[in-house]
């Protein structure tokens, strides 16, 4: 619509007629007339100035044809007429002339307008729409662009096409019933048709579509986009509106900027969503292969993320407290369970007869038999020994006590060393002394060699004084985290998942830094790191079959726990806040066999907290 | 509304001048659009027609953005007029000197014509 009064400025033909009027006979009246306002009026004498008013010459101006004003003279005296015809045609031309300029003008400016619009509106769609990397969200954001004041449609919806097939799936949607109504326009004759397009248009007036029977009651125009990038379509914007003739041009030229921009952004989004699916189905199977590595830990690279997760939800959850500050979100949710899943990861690398041992003189076989084998020749040589006394004339009672007494003291000897042998108990200077003058006694092979009973390595491991493992296999074992460390550090992580080999490799640190391998304290390991150390530990002494013991229960894990966090080996603030908030009682009803699950008293390891 | 509701542009390029008041005539209530070309011509206007809407430049000769706008705000008879600065876009340092000299709003160029419309439709109230 043209709005000329807005053409020419009141003042500018103010002073036009200023100028030209003096040139007619005087008392002359003028007016000029444009888009139904009266811009300026030269009228001393008050006369009658209207269009057809006696004595009163008008002068039309025309825009595109239409009259959009129009230039009024009043002759004072009639003999003048023709002269004032001539000036009045004048007038009227250079008016006329201004207001084409001035309409060119303005259709440029309009123009410029519609692209400082667009652009703004790109601006703003393109920082709004790529804010996010979930497919969800981008489709969400697009669709509240249309949601709301200043806008015309009165229900929204994005349809998604699933990614093997032609289907369209509704993602979102705007407005009442909006769900169920959509619902209804997707078995609708006409969505068949407009979802298959290759470009989108708008439909106002549905009942005069033939494809259309009334489908949806509310419906009465539409407006339908395929959302596009690089040749593929991904989705479907619909808007519909309750009034026909609901949506003009300009409605879909601001849905096309909008999906272009939208198209690109959810491409994106799911380019980088089936990136990162790849990237954790990777580590899943670094996790399944380190578990499957040994029969005893199966499991545990699965497990220690879950149980990691319940700790640092409830320390999310935390309203008070050391984890006030504590905060998850689905990025840092994302990289502790990698972090977890990983965290054994050097493990492959380490040998499994290491992993696996499960007795000291575990070396592929276990030499317990071995060293069996030789008390079973002792023992025949002390009834040869029974004999031959009998033989060389010994009193019967008195070889037999000789004999009883070596058998016990044999008997007595292997038990102890099998005992030695599972790791279970701590090997202190009295029981070193013991194995050692058991290996002296002496035993003759079938070559009549003469060997200790034990062996100098046999000695070595059987001496081990805490589990099963001698300094250099706990090396080898220990080397795991640098692996793990080692391994991780090549993957280029993202800047979301740029901590996950911290949280991952300091899971044996302790938080006196006496840990390996870096020894770091607890104030140089992140709160993540030492949530996967906890979880790693409870893991550990829970799992349903280690090779160095049974099953443990509840209540002796917890106690285990509770020692690690008193020698401060473990963090007391995750300990507690494991407890209080049963985070192991959660995860054992879901884990543990029913008679690992005890009664833990957790208050008494609670009491006196915060002291 | 009342009948003399008034806006003032002021900008030293002529086609933002223009543009704008394109744009501001889609206003309803017909408010008067008053135009000037530098500062100080802009603060004579200001002070003269006392406007309720300001739209000024920052960057202007003999007289730029702020000193208008400070001068504007030590008038105490202005105080209902309320400045909307326009600034270029990546001058977003611009911001913290106009908040300082007391414009109330701003606006980035090349300017969204509806932003600049929701702009005074809240300002005047309309």
């Amino acid at each position: 619509m043209i709005k000329a009064e807005h053409y020419l400025k009141s003042a500018w033909v103010r002073r036009q007629f200023e100028l030209m009027l003096p040139l007619l006979s005087s008392g002359i009246s003028a007016a000029l007339q444009l888009g139904g306002k009266r811009l300026v009026e030269f009228n001393e004498a008050g006369h009658d100035l209207s269009e057809g008013a006696p004595g009163v010459r008008a002068f039309p101006l025309t825009l595109e044809g239409e009259q959009v004003g129009t230039l009024l003279l009043r002759l004072p005296a009639q003999n003048e007429t023709a002269q004032v015809e001539a000036w009045g045609n004048l007038l009227a031309h250079s008016l006329q002339g201004m207001l084409e300029a001035e309409h060119g003008r303005r259709s440029v400016a309009r123009e410029t307008l519609e692209s400082y619009r667009e652009m703004a509106l790109l601006q703003r769609a393109v920082t709004d729409l790529n804010h996010s990397l979930k497919p969800a969200a981008v489709v969400a954001a697009l669709l509240k662009e249309f949601d709301g004041r200043n806008n015309t449609a009165d229900y929204g919806a994005v349809f998604m096409r699933a990614a093997d097939n032609d289907d369209c799936d509704l993602a979102v949607s705007f407005g009442e019933n909006a769900g169920k109504d959509f619902a209804r326009l997707k078995d609708s004759r006409l969505f068949a048709d407009i979802s298959v397009r290759e470009t989108g248009d708008i439909v106002n007036d549905l009942s005069s579509s033939p494809l259309w029977a009334g489908d949806v009651a509310n419906f009465q125009a539409l407006l339908w986009l395929p959302l596009v990038a690089d040749g593929e379509r991904l989705g479907l914007l619909v808007l519909a509106s309750r009034h026909i003739e609901g949506f003009s041009a300009a409605d879909l030229k601001r849905a096309q900027t909008l999906s272009s921009v939208a198209a690109t952004a959810l491409r994106n989004a799911q380019l980088y969503a089936a990136e990162q699916k790849m990237f954790q189905s990777f580590v899943r199977v670094i996790a399944t292969a380190i578990d499957a590595k040994s029969p005893y830990t199966a499991g545990h690279c699965r497990r220690v993320p879950e149980i990691t997760l319940m700790i640092a939800e409830a320390a999310h959850q935390a309203n008070s407290g050391p984890f006030v500050d504590f905060t998850l979100d689905e990025d840092e949710r994302n990289a502790m369970e990698i972090a977890a899943m990983l965290h054994d990861c050097g493990k492959v690398v380490t040998p499994e007869w290491v992993v696996d041992k499960a007795t000291k003189l575990d070396c592929i076989a276990n030499r317990i038999h071995l060293v069996a084998l030789r008390f079973e020749v002792l023992r025949r040589d002390a009834l040869i020994a029974r004999y031959r006394a009998l033989a060389e004339g010994e009193k019967p009672e008195s070889a037999e006590t000789v004999y009883q007494e070596r058998l016990r003291q044999l008997d007595d000897d292997f038990s102890f060393l099998e005992k030695c042998n599972t790791g279970t108990e701590f090997i202190s200077s009295e029981h070193l002394a013991r194995i050692e003058s058991i290996a002296q006694q002496r035993w003759n092979d079938t070559r009549g060699e003469n060997h200790p009973l034990l062996t100098e390595n046999e000695v070595y491991n059987l001496a081990i004084q805490r589990g099963t493992l001698n300094p250099e296999e706990r090396i080898i074992i220990e080397y795991h985290a640098v692996h793990t460390i080692n391994m991780l550090s090549q993957i280029a992580f993202p800047r979301s998942l740029r901590n996950v080999t911290e949280y991952a490799a300091g899971h044996h640190e302790r938080m006196d830094g006496k840990g390996y391998p870096r020894g770091l304290k607890g104030d140089q390991l992140s709160i993540p790191a030492r949530m996967v150390a906890i979880a790693d530990i409870f893991e550990a002494l829970t799992a349903p079959d280690r090779p160095y013991r049974k099953p443990g229960k509840l209540s002796w894990a917890i106690d285990i726990m509770h020692r690690m966090k008193l020698d401060n080996h473990i963090d007391g603030d995750l300990f507690d806040l494991f407890l209080s908030e049963k985070v192991y009682l959660a995860y054992a009803s879901k884990h543990l066999a029913a008679n690992q699950i005890d009664e833990v008293d957790a208050s008494r390891y609670l009491a006196g907290r915060g002291s | 509304m009342s009948r003399n509701m008034k806006i003032a542009i002021v900008d030293d390029e002529i086609h933002i001048r223009s543009l704008l008041e394109q744009t501001l005539e889609d206003l309803e209530g017909e408010p008067d659009i008053l135009i000037a070309a530098n500062g100080a011509e802009g603060l004579a206007l200001i002070e003269r027609e006392q406007p309720q809407l300001v739209f000024l430049d920052v960057m202007m000769p003999l007289m730029n953005g702020y000193e208008v706008c400070a001068a504007v705000r030590k008038n105490p008879g202005l105080s209902g007029t309320t400045i909307v600065m326009l600034t270029a876009k990546g001058q977003e340092s611009d911001r913290v000197r106009g908040l300082e000299e007391g414009a109330h709003r701003f606006i980035t160029k090349p300017f969204d014509p509806d932003e600049i419309l929701d702009l005074a439709r809240e300002i005047l109230g309309l």
